[in-house]
């Protein structure tokens, strides 16, 4: 139907950019893998593990990747397909294929995201993004030896807005689509700023709200935001990336005023 | 465990840049919008009033700039201009080069819009240098010279031809005009733009529409005003005498140093405001 070349109509066709190591140049494989109704990047990333063998008929190693939850929520399996940062759990080939990617012309690209270093071909170092998450206290400090009592109380509409907010699964979409947050620079990036507004619109969580925001203020903090918007329009989550940037940039703007005439 | 988990020590020639960071960062917001962009307004509807070329119609833009030179203690006001804009221009080339443009991969109206924020940035800092280099200190770059005259030595008024002659003489001159003048007016409205949600004064997606909107006919206004101007420029007749005004103003220049302006038509230079000198 797509094709009359039988072909190109009974195979996906996969470009993928591999690295042995992290310090190991990269290079382009092609791969094809017998199409079946209802794959996705990962299920076929299994079948090339199964018959590791390029277009060629080369034998070669397995491609490695990362993956856990394969239902979008972990975020463990971004990475980047043609050319656009996602998940490649929820990388349909059927609806690939519509969209005229997967024939020997027009292969299916695989890349590792760019802004974290390369373990292996796919598999990306993400820790990046988990160390800024401590440095900003991404957490409700509740831990002590005496009863708290019960929590405070927190509006619908607040609960609204954080739910959007907790959605956030640190996959770093938003990361490699920013212009300003780059591999060897220090910028905090979206999600963490996001992550910052979860929390210190927290009852309880917003304790901890001056330490956040004298991060927020760091070299490397909301300040190096460059407002291109791109982190809100890749966010898998639908994560509101762009409220939290200007939240918390009120939020900061009136933390440093207090600073200034209350501040030590 | 909560020390800085940056993933590499700051850079030591960055140590001015880091220490000082976010005040750095907001004051460079500030100044784009006070004095800069505040000014830029202001000398723009100046210009605007030179329009009046484009249908023939004598214009206004003489009394404009007089009242302007007649300003008391101008000096201080030049002054801080310059400096408000070296600041920002000195500090938006560092920012310029902290990011990487994108925009083949994430084609997003968003994306191109951050990546000409800062190309017109560049290209309007290279403008403003050779306006104001040529124009007011008055360099001779590369024979590229265009002494603003107010008057010529007889009293005749020289403003709008001077710009006329500036402009109408050399397409180079006029593309850089153009390409100099649409930039400042985009890299300002964007730049309000953007501020707004820097400062966290326009939060929701909502409010950042409705805001885009009162840049955008910011930006359409200055650049009406802007367009006006260049065409009145072009538009206008240099007349004879003003001819003859304009080469004895530039002799004169030549030989002291000194332009004639202003009402009592007493050559000066504009630092010397006080009659008595």
């Amino acid at each position: 139907m797509i094709a009359k070349n039988p072909d190109s109509q009974n195979s996906v066709h996969f470009k993928i950019k591999r690295q042995d190591g992290p310090d190991k140049p990269a290079y382009w494989q092609t791969f094809d893998v017998p199409y079946k109704p209802n794959l996705n990047v990962i299920s076929c990333l299994q079948a090339i593990a199964a018959n590791p063998t390029t277009s060629e008929g080369q034998e070669t190693t397995v491609v490695v990747w990362d993956c856990n939850c394969l239902e979008e929520v972990c975020g463990a399996c971004t990475m980047v397909i043609n050319g656009t940062a996602r998940q490649s759990c929820s990388a349909l080939i059927d609806q690939m294929r519509e969209q005229g990617f997967g024939s020997r012309e027009n292969p299916i690209v695989l890349e590792p995201m760019t802004k974290f270093p390369v373990v292996r071909d796919l598999w990306v170092d993400r820790s990046r993004m988990f160390k800024q998450l401590l440095r900003l206290k991404a957490w409700v400090p509740i831990d002590g030896t005496h009863k708290l009592g019960a929590g405070p109380k927190e509006s619908p509409e607040m609960q609204d807005e954080r739910y959007q907010l907790s959605r956030c699964m640190t996959c770093g979409c938003c990361l490699e689509a920013c212009p300003q947050y780059l591999k060897d620079n220090h910028f905090i990036g979206a999600n963490a700023i996001g992550q910052t507004l979860y929390f210190n619109e927290h009852e309880t969580g917003k304790n901890l709200q001056g330490e956040r925001l004298d991060v927020m203020m760091e070299p490397g903090g909301i300040s190096d935001c460059g407002n291109a918007q791109n982190c809100v329009k890749v966010c898998p989550k639908e994560v509101p990336l762009t409220l939290a940037i200007a939240k918390v940039g009120r939020q900061v703007t009136v933390h440093a005023i207090k600073k200034f005439f209350m501040g030590k | 465990m909560s020390e800085h988990a940056t993933t590499q020590s700051p850079k030591t020639s960055q140590g001015f840049l880091d220490k000082h960071h976010f005040l750095l960062r907001r004051l460079h917001s500030l100044s784009g919008i006070v004095p800069v962009g505040l000014f830029v307004c202001m000398h723009l509807f100046t210009n605007f009033q030179l329009a009046p070329a484009l249908v023939g119609k004598a214009n206004t833009f003489q009394h404009e700039v007089e009242f302007i030179h007649s300003l008391p203690a101008l000096v201080i006001i030049e002054v801080s201009l310059w400096l408000g804009i070296g600041f920002h221009a000195a500090l938006g080339l560092v920012y310029t080069f902290t990011g990487k443009a994108n925009v083949k991969c994430y084609s997003y109206m968003d994306n191109v819009r951050y990546t000409l924020q800062r190309v017109t940035g560049i290209l309007a800092l290279i403008f403003i240098f050779l306006h104001i280099a040529t124009l007011r200190w008055r360099w001779n770059l590369g024979g590229w010279f265009t002494p603003f005259f107010v008057e010529g030595p007889d009293g005749t008024p020289l403003v709008a031809a001077t710009t006329a002659h500036a402009l109408q003489g050399s397409a180079l001159v006029l593309t850089l005009y153009i390409v100099g003048v649409f930039s400042v007016v985009y890299h300002w409205a964007n730049g309000l733009w953007t501020a707004a949600i820097t400062w966290g004064l326009t939060v929701s997606v909502q409010a950042q529409k409705r805001w885009g909107y009162v840049c955008l006919a910011l930006g359409l206004v200055l650049a009406i005003f802007s367009a006006g101007a260049i065409g009145g420029a072009l538009r206008y007749p240099i007349s004879e005498k003003e001819t003859a005004a304009y080469k004895a103003s530039v002799e004169h220049y030549k030989q002291t140093g000194e332009i004639f302006h202003g009402g009592g038509h007493t050559p000066a230079t504009i630092e010397t405001t006080s009659p008595d000198q």
